[in-house]
């Protein structure tokens, strides 16, 4: 099985039909890109297409998940190969909620407002962090038990960092 | 003489005073903390002391430690930037304590304006006029449609004990008055157990717009002009330039003697700003002064020509003003915007992490204050203000366009920065025209939202540059040169040449 992309909602096939050094054949969805494209700068892509020059800037959070910007735009995209497939078609069997609670960014544990074994109520507060002198609060949507607490505070912690498992 | 100063910050304004000091043959010293050992402000300085683990409250906030490495170095002066200690009356007083010149105000200014009721009260005795209201509660209602009348509808009738908006009303009819004061006490009483309450004009539609002043120790006070910044988020100023599209002569001239009589009236020395609320037919009022060089300081700077650090280092000098009122005029359009490592996409979230990429913009008219570098991780412990962008041109529409421009060449990777918000404002016609005050972001926030709508091809585009890089980092790719530049061909060509003698 190929590619897909996921652009927001999104979801289309993507394959690489040829390679001819900087320039490629690309099918995305049923429409074909015959595109000059090279990393001109560390995450940045510079694309000509039909005399048209685009700059695409990426950071990668996750090794498939991408946030792209253009001039005017920003998209959040990820690859979807044989693995990803598997691992959604998985979680779809057990629950839509995540299993535990994680900031987008770096930051340090503030407060930490439940502990083990305690049983929260949707919209619930149960951590704030701060990121360069602004607190955020987190809280649940569901009503969830509380599982686990890893991190303690006045922890640092990076992005994406499991802080407190839920059941 | 001062020959050496300890600038007792981090960033960019560190960098800042620093440049100043190298062009006047002073010697920089900086401080630092755990998370700033690879900063460029300590790699810039001359010298270099570290002072205390990451959070500031351990470091560059610490008043004791920051003395004992101006000792160790011996600087004879302190710069303190703006934000931590610039604006701390203990340190200014301990700095006089310990020999050492603090380049900034008196503990007695800072104390002074820093008290919102006294420096009403000293204004007031200055003749600077403040926002028209009573300062005691109000007993009769007779007396307060009497006072009402006089400063003119409409006003606020606030609880002295107030705060979170409880025991507030804004009345703009006549009618409404009574009712109002009446609702407004029994809200106080409930919420405060006071039902003291008091009027203040209410601004409509307000501007903020701020005095540059400075003044020797020989009783020499200036004013350099005005600078709008009226583009704000949650009270954060996020664009500032001057000259005021609003402004005109008579009243500028106007607001700069007040502002040079509140100056005096607290025996100001050094550099500082006295801030109004404006409206749109230019009436102003005193709102605050802040003793200290403002981040927006380079506008003035660009406009007027003066360097306001090497004025703030000649004034603790003892030296007079090298200029007269009657010198100073302003020259062009100056626009800085402030670059924040926030998503502004996803409600202004902060955004920590290494810059992976930065190209700086240059080019005629584009200053660019900034202390960051590609690899460097940006400390979650401290504001999130990264650079400042500004601008010059000799008409506001041309500063605009080069402002434009100069956001388009600059690129950050890595992180989210405020870039695409800041480009999104310069197209909004209420700032194109001028016409805006500090509702501007909260009454365009359509027109300021990341355009979900694009083409189907842009969107291609940016999916196939993620998909080819998603291929690139696959292992079967990693050896081969797969859309990569050949960046040895200048290598290549020097071999060649070698080889063939061309």
């Amino acid at each position: 099985m190929g590619y897909e992309i996921k652009v927001g909602d999104q979801q289309s096939d993507i394959k690489l039909l040829n390679v001819d050094g900087n320039v490629m054949e690309i099918l995305v969805g049923d429409r074909n890109y015959k595109v000059d494209i090279l990393e001109a700068e560390k995450g940045i892509y510079s694309i000509i297409y039909e005399g048209i020059s685009y700059n695409v800037e990426l950071i990668s959070k996750y090794k498939k998940k991408y946030t792209a910007t253009t001039l005017y735009n920003s998209y959040d995209i990820e690859v979807i190969d044989a693995e990803t497939r598997y691992k959604n078609s998985r979680k779809k069997s057990e629950d839509e909620d995540s299993a535990y609670i994680s900031t987008p960014m770096p930051g340090k544990i503030v407060k930490i407002l439940v502990k083990e074994g305690d049983k929260v109520k949707g919209g619930d507060t149960v951590i704030i962090v701060s990121a360069m002198k602004m607190e955020s609060e987190y809280k649940v949507v569901k009503d969830r038990i509380i599982t686990k607490v890893l991190v303690k505070e006045g922890d640092n912690i990076e992005g994406d960092q499991p802080l407190i498992m839920l059941e | 003489m001062i020959k050496k100063i300890l600038i007792a910050n981090r960033g960019e304004i560190a960098i800042r005073v620093m440049r100043s000091c190298r062009e006047m043959g002073i010697k920089s010293v900086a401080v630092y903390s755990e998370a700033d050992r690879t900063s460029l402000h300590v790699r810039y300085a001359d010298e270099a002391y570290f002072i205390g683990p990451s959070p500031s409250n351990e470091s560059y906030l610490v008043i004791d430690n920051i003395i004992e490495a101006a000792k160790i170095s011996g600087a004879d002066a302190i710069h303190p930037g703006y934000g931590f200690l610039s604006e701390n009356a203990e340190f200014s007083n301990r700095c006089e304590k310990e020999g050492i010149i603090f380049i900034g105000p008196s503990s007695y200014a800072i104390n002074t304006m820093g008290d919102k009721i006294t420096a009403r009260k000293k204004m007031l005795s200055a003749n600077v006029p403040v926002v028209p209201g009573t300062t005691e509660p109000i007993t009769d209602i007779k007396e307060a449609i009497k006072y009402i009348n006089e400063i003119g509808l409409p006003v606020m009738i606030k609880a002295t004990a107030g705060g979170g908006g409880k025991g507030m009303r804004l009345v703009a009819k006549e009618e409404d008055i009574v009712s109002a004061v009446t609702s407004a006490k029994s809200e106080a009483l409930a919420s405060f157990s006071n039902g003291d309450v008091y009027i203040e004009k209410y601004i409509n539609s307000p501007h903020h717009i701020e005095f540059q002043i400075v003044a020797d120790k020989h009783g020499n006070c200036v004013h350099l002009f005005e600078r709008e910044c009226s583009v704000q988020r949650r009270h954060q100023k996020v664009v500032e330039e001057t000259p005021s599209p609003i402004m005109t002569d008579k009243v500028r001239a106007e607001m700069g003697k007040h502002a040079v009589a509140a100056a005096k009236a607290v025996n100001y020395a050094g550099a500082g700003t006295i801030e109004f609320i404006t409206d749109n037919d230019l009436n102003y009022y005193f709102l605050e002064m802040n003793t200290r060089l403002q981040v927006e300081h380079p506008i003035t700077e660009r406009v007027v020509g003066v360097d306001l650090v090497r004025t703030q280092i000649n004034i603790a000098n003892g030296d007079l003003l090298e200029f007269k009122q009657e010198d100073l005029k302003q020259n062009g359009h100056a626009i800085e915007v402030r670059i924040y490592a926030e998503d502004p996409d996803n409600n202004f979230m902060p955004n920590p992490g290494t810059i992976e990429h930065i190209t700086e913009p240059l080019g005629l008219g584009v200053r660019h204050d900034g202390y960051v570098f590609a690899g460097y991780k940006i400390p979650i412990y401290y504001d999130p203000m990264i650079s400042k962008l500004i601008v010059w041109g000799s008409t506001r529409h041309e500063a605009i366009e080069r402002l434009k421009r100069a956001l388009y060449a600059y690129k950050i990777t890595g992180i989210k920065t405020s870039i695409p918000f800041l480009s999104r404002i310069l197209d909004v016609p209420d700032f194109v025209n001028g016409n805006y005050n500090t509702h501007f972001i909260q009454d365009n926030e359509e027109l300021l939202k990341l355009k979900k709508k694009s083409s189907q091809r842009v969107e291609d585009i940016a999916s196939i540059a993620v998909f080819v890089d998603f291929l690139a980092n696959l292992n079967k790719h990693k050896d081969q040169r797969f859309c990569k530049p050949q960046s040895g061909s200048w290598k290549a060509f020097g071999r060649k040449r070698n080889v063939t003698r061309l």
